[in-house]
């Protein structure tokens, strides 16, 4: 698992830091959310991504990888993944059909 | 109860939310909305949605779906911003703007709201809680009723910001008593009388801060108008006085009459279900689901107040909301939402123990504080000054009692109190 917070959209709401104070943190400067680990444990996996659903804008993103071995945390991934990302995730906000946990 | 034969014709649900029975307790007509007209459009042209899935997915698609009006459009959307002081300051407050203003103004602000930000305020809100219910100890041991929303509920947040903002604590007071009619004034169906109330508050509060922010040029401590005037101080071109003075008041109408009310309803639930205290006597993370649960079983500003602009037509429900229209949530309606909180109308904390903040254990979002980029600046804040009052208040005065019935203020926006009396139980009665 790869986890990305998109610092241009973090709202500073911290709820992620309270969610899971170990993995996410506040900048000093100016409160933007960044992650404290390097790798994400197995067993924070589902945290992580009730985290990522939780966040009031969905600036965290949750890239499942099949090696699974080598999960490397970045805070500064490579553009196209997190578009990619980001698109998915406005097209699922889909007036109708939505679910509150999306 | 003939709620249906009341609101068969409901034409307009802020008037309804206006009316003495709604004062008294909004939830039946609220659910009578959810589930007759989710998708309520009101006379004004207002449209007011109330269920939690479609409310949560508005403030999440604020900045996308939706908008906030532009600096051009004011005029069509707060017909009365030009000639009031209340209306136009609110048109420049951080929950009007859209990113980038939106990202950066919000950004200065949030190092002095982060997690750890406020954590470190804890031993100060702590002492300020100690030192609240120590002065209202005496004419309570005497058999006296206190009023518990003057001299604590307000007290507090109002303390607390004054120490944010490093302010003298008269002064605070002296601004303080204007902030209910500014909040009216500000209510989308105001009259007139009450915007002009609201205007002739506003504007002491726009003078006083005029002049703070002048004595932290000269004088800069370590606050947070002091912080922000340096801000501004090294960035002229893109925050100027009037925002700043509309920042701090946005801050002072956001934070207090709203945490208030919370700490009211603490209280009330705390001696309505004597059954449920047993949250408050253990470790923080039943404290925490107690106060989850009272944010969501009384939601202090019921509905939003900034208008959010339908970018295209978009289809709710089997209604079409159309371009341009200015979309309200019944936050309040949402939180007493079937489909997300099982047995809605039970005050029960089960439902927020060990979860993240502001999620329930079946991983439905609590409303009261927003969703999306406006999410409340002062969550963490507010939580905390509950955290750190509830299990004090029932330590120190376990036997507190009802004295009267609390008055409510006959707002259809902000479900806030007049006053709360409350008593000590004589022992052994």
């Amino acid at each position: 698992m790869r986890v990305v917070v998109d610092q241009d959209l973090c709202g500073t709401t911290g709820q992620c830091a309270l969610t899971l104070p170990g993995t996410f943190r506040q900048r000093e400067p100016d409160g933007v959310a960044e992650l404290c680990v390097a790798t994400i444990p197995q067993a924070l996996h589902a945290a992580v991504r009730l985290a990522a659903s939780q966040c009031p804008v969905a600036a965290i993103l949750v890239i499942e990888s099949d090696a699974g071995d080598e999960e490397l945390a970045s805070a500064d991934p490579a553009p196209s993944p997190v578009e990619v990302e980001r698109h998915a995730a406005k097209d699922q906000r889909n007036p109708g059909g939505h679910d509150g946990t999306v | 109860m003939d709620v249906q034969e009341t609101m068969a014709a409901c034409r307009d649900a802020f008037a309804e939310l206006a009316s003495p029975a709604c004062i008294n307790d909004p939830y039946p007509f609220m659910r009578w909305l959810r589930e007759h007209d989710p998708v309520h459009r009101a006379a004004s042209g207002l449209f007011l949605l109330s269920r939690h899935a479609d409310i949560y997915w508005v403030l999440k698609a604020t900045g996308d779906a939706f908008r906030g009006p532009a600096p051009g459009e004011l005029a069509r959307y707060f017909p009365r911003a030009a000639t009031s002081l209340s209306l136009s300051l609110l048109a420049s407050t951080l929950a009007m703007k859209e990113p980038p203003t939106h990202t950066r103004l919000r950004r200065l602000i949030s190092r002095d709201f982060t997690v750890r930000e406020i954590d470190n305020l804890r031993p100060t809100i702590a002492r300020i809680v100690a030192a609240r219910l120590d002065a209202m100890a005496p004419a309570l041991e005497r058999g006296e009723a206190v009023d518990l929303h003057r001299e604590f509920a307000l007290a507090l947040p109002m303390l607390v910001f004054a120490e944010l903002f490093g302010m003298p604590q008269d002064d605070m007071f002296g601004l303080a008593a204007g902030i209910g009619a500014i909040l009216e004034g500000l209510s989308p169906h105001a009259s007139d009388p009450q915007l002009a109330a609201a205007d002739a508050a506003s504007a002491k509060v726009h003078a006083y801060f005029g002049d703070l922010i002048q004595r932290k040029r000269t004088d800069p401590r370590h606050d947070i108008v002091s912080m922000l005037v340096g801000a501004h101080d090294d960035d002229a071109d893109t925050l100027s006085d009037a925002e700043l003075i509309s920042m701090l008041w946005g801050m002072l109408l956001g934070g207090f009459a709203t945490t208030a009310s919370s700490i009211d309803h603490a209280v009330l639930a705390m001696l309505a279900f004597p059954e449920q205290r047993h949250w408050l006597q253990g470790d923080a993370v039943g404290v925490k689901a107690f106060v989850e649960e009272v944010l969501r079983c009384d939601a202090p500003a019921m509905f939003s107040s900034i208008p959010r602009i339908a970018q295209r037509d978009i289809e709710l429900g089997g209604v079409v909301i159309p371009k341009n229209a200015d979309v309200r949530v019944l936050i309040a309606a949402g939180n007493r939402d079937p489909d997300a909180f099982a047995d809605p109308d039970r005050f029960d904390p089960a439902r927020f123990y060990g979860t993240s903040p502001g999620m329930s254990s079946d991983g439905k979002i609590m409303l009261s504080f927003g969703h999306g980029i406006h999410f409340c600046l002062g969550a963490q804040l507010a939580r905390v000054q509950l955290a750190e009052s509830l299990p004090r208040i029932q330590a120190r005065f376990p036997t507190l009692a009802l004295a009267e019935q609390p008055t409510r203020e006959p707002s259809a926006f902000l479900r806030t109190f007049r006053a709360l009396p409350v008593r000590l139980q004589a022992q052994g009665g």
